[in-house]
Parts: structure tokens; sequence; C-alpha cells
């Protein structure tokens, strides 16, 4: 199993970069995780999408349908995509220590 | 037409393998997509006792003992190949291709190459063939334009079907799907995007919301009914990414009143063993008629889908009684009925983009869904345009066969798999490019991200649900 490691954060990652365990997850892996993703630096509204993103995972064990995710974050998908270059399930679901999703998604 | 060839820059990034060195090490095998660690040793041994059990339960070696007498060679599929036009690869060639498993065949399970084989000593299978094999099956993507220009008849995506199922079984075949389907067949949640029946209850209230704010109709989505006309198996991960689609079906329930339900049994459409594996092509078509027979449906109702569509219709009746078993029908066959029988009221006036339909290929390659969806779009569409070439012999979306969920491989997809898709979407100039696929949406998107084409990409019951007009009751 890969391992990634950056200054204090050592998590185990997939070939992808995703988390393996997702409750080992904090904001000092969430930052780690993001320069991997191409964000310098996590603005206020990029811990809004991963803070919904995490609730909502705590709740049902898997990542929002991205327009609910739109609506209820209040962000638009073109902002989002601003926000985290590779997209809602890619980008900012990794950022969020969700586990990678399967399927044609 | 005059197209142009990858680039070399463009073909060592989009054939570069995208493993970590230390996982191509341990496994020895340099491909680009990622296989879940299994047993290295003595493969050509493990590769030929799977071919021949194989052979022995299934219909497989009528096929190839045509195949083998009838191949010429001639390399006309070529001109068919999206692939090879891109590539300009010789391996690439679709007969190329069905020619590293009929050698194998010849040599190993015919009379001929194995006395051939002993008074020769040469040509058996090896290590590296093997190699070539899992690199080249996953390089086609499964589109069978090829099988329609070869005057042979050799269909070569099931020749490539059948290598990766031989393949699969001793343990190479792509991560993303093996991963997929065991969480379809073993996992909780019993679907191929993990999604739990609380969430799923939780997205379809959330797009009933919507739906009431959007057009202050009251639509529903329900829920394990007994006894519908229709039991509904979309591509589950329209549930996480296709809000509009789903909502344009609902949306075309509502308006005519028939009765449908998705189950929460189970409620994913998305069949991979279609793509790499006929055993458990076999285990999810039975789980999926079994849903639908425990709802006391009355037909299997498949979503925006290709593969989904293609792998229930024509697999149904081979694993679930035949004749005895529920009929399978495609979401645009429906709407395509009840448009004709006036059932369906759609404003003329909303879609005024240009707009152009890309056929799935497993619903359009067989001519089963093609002036379908083309009729739909033309009686509310304004200005239609068509794409060349089209129908039967449209062109792939160039993440078909499964490759479209194999995130590693993106940059080959969009850079040579899609890249004469790009050129035809490019030349259409349409600004909406209805896919109604989860497969050929994911990867158009990225093919239209990747090459910078200014369209965007919708299912068909997205434009559907713009334009839908209610009775006022």
């Amino acid at each position: 199993m890969p391992i990634f490691e950056l200054g204090e954060v050592k998590i185990q990652v997939d070939e992808d970069g995703f988390m393996e365990e997702p409750e080992a997850w904090n904001d000092a892996v969430a930052r780690a995780l993001a320069t991997t993703e191409g964000v310098a630096e996590l603005s206020e509204n990029h811990w809004k999408v991963i803070h919904y993103l995490r609730d909502y995972y705590a709740k049902f064990g898997i990542a929002p349908m991205i327009r609910k995710l739109c609506k209820e974050s209040g962000f638009s998908l073109k902002e989002i995509y601003e926000m985290f270059p590779s997209g809602p399930a890619k980008g900012a679901c990794k950022v969020a220590g969700l586990a990678k999703p399967t399927g044609c998604v | 037409m005059d197209r142009k060839k990858a680039t070399d820059e463009e073909r060592a990034r989009a054939y570069a393998p995208t493993k970590k060195p230390d996982v191509i090490n341990k496994q020895k095998l340099d491909v680009r997509y990622h296989v879940e660690d299994y047993d290295v040793s003595d493969r050509p041994r493990r590769f030929l006792e799977a071919f021949a059990v194989i052979l022995r339960h299934s219909n497989y070696r009528f096929a190839l003992e045509h195949f083998i007498r009838m191949s010429a060679k001639c390399a006309r599929c070529a001109v068919q190949c999206q692939v090879y036009q891109a590539s300009g690869d010789f391996r690439d060639i679709p007969c190329y291709r069905s020619e590293l498993l009929l050698k194998i065949y010849r040599q190993h399970f015919t009379v001929g190459g194995m006395l051939k084989g002993r008074l020769l000593g040469k040509g058996f299978l090896t290590d590296e063939m093997i190699e070539e094999m899992a690199d080249s099956f996953w390089n086609c993507t499964a589109c069978r334009r090829c099988t329609m220009e070869c005057p042979a008849g050799i269909d070569h995506a099931l020749l490539t079907h059948l290598g990766r199922y031989i393949l699969s079984e001793i343990g190479i075949a792509p991560r993303a799907l093996v991963v997929s389907v065991r969480e379809q067949l073993e996992g909780k949640s019993g679907n191929t995007s993990a999604i739990p029946i609380p969430a799923l209850l939780d997205t379809l209230e959330f797009l009933e919301d919507d739906m009431r704010e959007a057009k202050g109709v009251e639509i529903k989505f329900p829920i394990d009914v007994e006894g519908c006309d229709f039991v509904f198996f979309p591509a589950v991960s329209d549930f996480l990414m296709e809000a509009d689609t789903l909502m344009g079906i609902a949306a075309v329930f509502a308006a005519t009143g028939d009765s449908w339900t998705t189950g929460t049994g189970y409620f994913d459409g998305i069949n991979y063993g279609l793509f790499y594996s006929d055993r458990m092509l076999e285990r999810i078509v039975k789980k999926l008629h079994a849903e639908a027979e425990r709802l006391k449906g009355k037909n299997i109702l498949i979503g925006e889908c290709g593969h989904a569509s293609r792998s229930a219709k024509y697999f149904v009746p081979t694993y679930c009684g035949g004749k005895d078993a529920l009929p399978v029908i495609n979401i645009m066959e429906y709407t395509y009925r009840i448009l004709n029988k006036g059932r369906l009221k759609l404003d003329q006036n909303i879609i005024t983009e240009t707009v152009a339909y890309h056929d799935p290929c497993n619903i359009a390659r067989q001519g089963w869904i093609i002036d379908q969806p083309r009729e739909i779009l033309k009686s509310f569409c304004k200005n239609y345009v068509e794409m060349e070439p089209h129908g039967e012999n449209n062109i792939c979306c160039g993440g078909g066969g499964g490759t479209v969920s194999i995130d590693e491989i993106r940059p080959y997809r969009t850079t040579v798999a899609g890249k004469v898709k790009a050129e035809q979407i490019r030349a259409s100039g349409c600004k909406y490019l209805v896919a109604p696929c989860a497969n050929c949406k994911k990867q158009l998107r990225e093919l239209v991200e990747d090459q910078k084409i200014d369209c965007e990409v919708v299912g068909l019951h997205d434009l559907i649900y713009k334009a839908i007009i209610f009775d006022k009751k």
C-alpha cells in the first residue's frame, strides 16, 4: 500500500492518492492532500465544500449527488471546478478524505 | 476526411504507464491500468488452463474454429478503427489484435497446431505474449465498428472480450472494474458506485424537492412499488452525477401517469461483466432480473446507458429463462412510444441551440436504437444537426468497453481513442451534445474539456426536462 507523506502528515493512500482510511482524516491531512490536487491554499470556500462533503459522508457513507453539493454549498459546478481543478468527485472528495468513487463516476 | 495523426509526444504521453515504478516492478507487468496484486508465477500455464476451461463451458469454440479458418489478416478493419486512425500504430489494427488470441488457440487447441508445435518446438505461449495481450486488449474500446467492415465476418470485439475474460481469470483486469463489480456482487451496498439505500432515498427526495421548485408540479420517484409496468435500472452513477437525466425521466412518467418504480433491493443497471468476464455478466444479469421479479414488475426498464441496455436486452433472455424472462426496454424506446401516441407534450421554443446526437455503440451498432432518439429530438429541437458518420456506423466516444472507468488512462482516452470523435464534434458545431449513456457522457465531458471544445454534453432526458409541458389540472 503506498504511503503519502508531507510534513507531519503520513497516511495510507491508493494508487490514485485517495485515502484508504477516511477516519484518519483531519484538517492537516486535507491541506496535505490539497497540494496533490494543485490547490496551494485552502480558502474559506474550500473548507465549506470540504465540511459539507465530510458531514454528508459521515451521515450516508457516500458523497452527495453533485447537484445537491452545488445547491447546498451554494457554489455552481463551475466554481467548484475552479476551486478543485479535477472536479467534485475526483478533486473535492479526495481532499475531503473520501474513498475513491467507483463505477462510471 | 483529412485526419491528423497523433504526434510522437501525444503518443508517448498517452501510452505512458501511470503505475508507480514499485508496483510495476512487483507485478512484472508494465501496463497502463492498475491491476490488483496477483500471482505472477507460471502465467502461461495458468492462462492456457483458464482458456481450456472457458472453451469447455461455453460456445466460444465454434466461433474460434470459424475465425481461424476465415482470418485473412487483410486489415480492412483498419479503416474503421478510430484508435488506429489516431495512433497510426499497426498494433492497433483490429485483426492484428485478434490474431494475438487466435494464434494461441491455433497453437494450443487444434490438432494441427499442437503437432506443428511439437515438431518445430516453437510458438508456445510466453510471458511476453501475455503482456502484449494485457496491453492490447484494453487499448480497444470494444465499439465493434470493425465488425461492420470485416469481409470474413470476424467479430474482433468478441475476441477482445474473450481475451479479456481469460486474462481476468488469471488476475489481469483493470482494478477500477474489478473493485466496482466486487462491490456490486459482494459488497454491502450491492451496486457499483457503493450507494447505500439511505443515500439513494435522500437523493431521490432531494430531486423531488428540486422538481417541485423548478416546475411547480409534484413529481415522484416511486420506491418499491409492486406490480408496476416498469422496474427502473439506471446506471447507478446517475444518482451521483446526472440529476437532470433522472428528473427528465421522472417528469416523463409524471406526464403519462404510467406506473414505474425503483427497487431498493437492487437499483443498478451497470454490468461491467460485459466488458471483461462472462461469469460476472451472468451473475449481474441474474441479480437484475431477480429484483424485477421480486417487485412483480412487467418490464425491465434501463435508463440512459448503452452497455447496461445491451447487457440486459441480450443476456436477460440468455440467463433468465429465455422466452419466460421479463422483456427489457430502454427508456428512449418508451419515451418515443408515448411521444408518438401524443401523450407527451414538449415546448418547441425552449431549445434553440444547435443539438447533435451521439450514438452509444452498444445500442446503435446492431441497429437497435438509432431513429427513436432522433425523432424525439427533432420533435422539439429547432436546430438539430447530424454528425457524420452516425447511426450504425457511428464513431465511438473513445471510452467504450469499460475503459472510461479507468481514470489512469484518461490521457489515452482523450488524445488517442477519442481523437476522431473530437474532430467530429468540433465539425458539427453543436452547443448541446446529446449522449444518452453514462459511459459516453463521462468520456465526452473529459474529451471536450481536454480537447477544448465548446459544447455541453447532456442526456436526452435532460433536454426533455427543460422542454416538458404539464397539463394544468
